[in-house]
């Protein structure tokens, strides 16, 4: 049996085990529960907030200007504007009516179905008081150039703290690093805790009596990080079914690249993590002592998690930089800054070189110490002693 | 008895100022029970860790049919430690299955082999159930499977019957000597029951701090006396218990 199939084997192992464990259903289950809970709240809380597409059909030369005036502004008022030319006055009107427009604009002025949307009525007031305006400046006398200037002043400078594609972006940014937070942290421990059942139960010395350590580690590695994804697809997948239909997120023009950039950090941020929870869950002999050897990574794991909030609010600036760079920041900031438009492709491409250098050098630690000390039982090993393992070789 | 299968030169192992093993010798040959005595601390554990490759010997050499036991060989051994070792969580069935594939078997012949263990072991009727559901009795008869499950070449079993009531050492011992009155694979393992020892095995190997004290057949070490009275009389110098059990 080669390698390959040594390490299939135990990968497949751990997978079978953990889809048929109660725990890891149950975790599911409530890991989906919330993530729906906080889809719904927020849709409800948003009232729907995002772009809205509206119909409006027009007859007549002036009322086209004002439609097109309208066009220009209306994203400001969070709606799309599709124009439709009627033939005239009274078809416009008999569109409302059938509910294929939500607004006709005629001759005689505005017409709108019960409960018109009062963005769109103020979006079309603003803009037919532009087009009316200008054509009565002109009529006075002055030139186009001139009537528009008076009529339409330099917008207010206005200055976004929050830079980026807005909302949504931020939004989903938020949502990725908590995910993978969550998943880091819940992954780390399902890794540490199956280290520590072999050592617990002493099936590791039957099973070391077949394999090689670096051969069960890595296929410890491998079920547990499928079982992983399984886990963060299906809780991404009921987010995004309720929310965006839901319109509590509007998907920005990132959504693909972040969701691509979650699954492939999702991986190496688990490998990064996995591999230092391995490594320090092969120190203890019982669960009971499992805390106290994860406890340093996990302080690291939340440090990161609370420094990526921070750095998130400011996608372009210095925090999110070295965030992008410092492995165990990186999985989480890197899929939030690109959520909002904010990563350059040359930092995305350091970090991944950064990112995957760690990993090397964490998987040859663990594998080390692992090695050393997944045999020896008793008392936790101090920490020193394991990296003294880790240093010397033979 | 037999050719020479496995042999056991000069093994050396200290933990720290402990000594655990002071130059261990002996040999069994193919279709032997060899049992091996000897009282806590005196090194039998690490011992059969070292035979196993799951620990290295400070020096000395396990041979394997004249040559230097490699990670192929070992493979092909069948190991019961000491500690119970078993997935908790996972059903009787896959543990064996899985065992048996971790040993190289295919998919369909681990299957068959499972179903042929657990037939003869007597825990057929329990396939599907999770080993932490099953009596330690029982437990036990899975750990044997468990190391039976890859038709091994080499049986090293450590406290094999420790625990168990009458039934279950009658059940198991009928297993091992199946295996090598059918098979002719070496069995070696350790117990603190001299009378089983003395029932079941040809040749004993008594260990006393970390040295052999005595080893051959029966009839050798023996001379006719009760393998008893002999025990006592070879370890009461080295003092029983004088090192304290070492994990490693």
């Amino acid at each position: 049996m080669n390698q390959r199939e040594t390490i299939e084997l135990v990968a497949r192992r751990e997978l079978a085990e953990g889809l048929r464990s109660r725990a890891w259903r149950a975790a599911l289950a409530i890991q989906m529960l919330v993530v729906a809970g906080i889809a719904i709240v927020s849709i409800v809380t948003s009232g729907g907030s995002g772009i809205h597409t509206r119909h409006l059909a027009t007859a007549g030369p002036r009322a086209a200007a004002i439609a097109a005036k309208a066009r220009t502004e209306a994203k400001g008022y969070g709606i799309k504007l599709e124009v439709e030319d009627a033939t005239s006055a009274a078809v416009a009107r008999e569109k409302v009516k059938n509910e294929d427009a939500d607004a006709a604009l005629g001759p005689r002025g505005l017409t709108v179905g019960k409960d018109p949307d009062a963005a769109l009525v103020a979006l079309i007031q603003n803009a037919a008081r532009t087009v009316r305006g200008e054509a009565r400046l002109r009529a006075a006398g002055l030139s186009p150039a001139a009537a528009r200037a008076a009529l339409e002043p330099p917008p207010l400078p206005t200055v976004e703290i929050s830079t980026g594609e807005g909302e949504g972006g931020t939004g989903l940014a938020y949502i990725g690093a908590l995910l993978l937070y969550v998943a880091l942290i819940s992954f780390g421990y399902a890794i540490a805790s199956s280290v520590v059942t072999e050592k617990s139960s002493r099936v590791v010395e039957v099973i070391l009596s077949a394999i090689r350590p670096v051969q069960l580690l890595a296929g410890k590695l491998v079920g547990v990080g499928i079982l992983g994804l399984i886990q963060i697809a299906a809780v991404a997948a009921i987010g995004l079914l309720i929310a965006v239909p839901g319109g509590s997120i509007s998907l920005p023009s990132s959504t693909f690249e972040t969701v691509v950039l979650v699954l492939v950090y999702f991986v190496l941020g688990y490998v990064f993590y996995g591999g230092l929870f391995a490594a320090a869950a092969s120190l203890v002999s019982r669960q009971e002592d499992t805390q106290s050897t994860t406890g340093p990574i996990l302080i690291v794991l939340i440090a990161s998690y609370i420094a990526t909030n921070a750095a998130l609010g400011d996608p372009n600036g210095g925090l999110a930089t070295i965030g992008t760079f410092l492995p165990p920041m990186a999985p989480m900031v890197v899929p939030g800054r690109a959520a909002q438009g904010a990563l350059p492709a040359g930092e995305l491409i350091v970090s991944l070189l950064l990112m995957l250098a760690a990993i090397v050098v964490v998987v040859v630690v663990a594998a080390r110490i692992y090695d050393r000390s997944v045999l020896r039982f008793g008392t936790p090993m101090k920490l020193r002693e394991a990296i003294g393992f880790a240093i010397r070789r033979g | 008895m037999g050719e020479t299968v496995l042999r056991l030169e000069e093994l050396r192992k200290s933990y720290g100022e402990t000594v655990a093993l002071d130059g261990v010798s002996f040999d069994v040959g193919a279709g032997q029970m060899f049992g091996f005595v000897g009282p806590n601390g005196a090194g039998k554990t690490t011992l059969m860790r070292i035979v196993l490759g799951v620990l290295a010997a400070d020096s000395g050499r396990v041979l394997w049919r004249g040559a230097p036991i490699d990670a192929e060989a070992r493979r092909r051994i069948g190991y019961m430690p000491e500690e119970r070792g078993l997935y908790p969580k996972m059903r009787v069935r896959d543990q064996l299955l899985y065992m048996a594939r971790l040993h190289g078997a295919s998919e369909a012949d681990a299957g068959a082999a499972a179903d042929r263990w657990m037939e003869r072991l007597g825990i057929a009727a329990r396939a599907d159930d999770a080993v932490e559901a099953l009596s330690l009795g029982n437990q036990q008869r899975v750990q044997l499977g468990v190391a039976l499950v890859h038709e091994p070449d080499l049986l090293v079993l450590d406290e094999p019957f420790s625990g168990l009531d009458p039934d279950g050492v009658d059940a198991l011992s009928g297993a091992l000597l199946t295996e090598i009155s059918e098979r002719r694979v070496p069995v070696v393992f350790s117990s603190h029951q001299l009378e089983l020892v003395e029932r079941l095995c040809d040749s004993v190997a008594i260990i006393a701090g970390g040295r052999i004290a005595a080893s051959g057949s029966l009839a050798e070490v023996g001379g006719g006396r009760p393998l008893g009275e002999v025990f006592r009389e070879a370890t009461r110098g080295s003092g029983a218990g004088a090192t304290e059990e070492h994990r490693a």
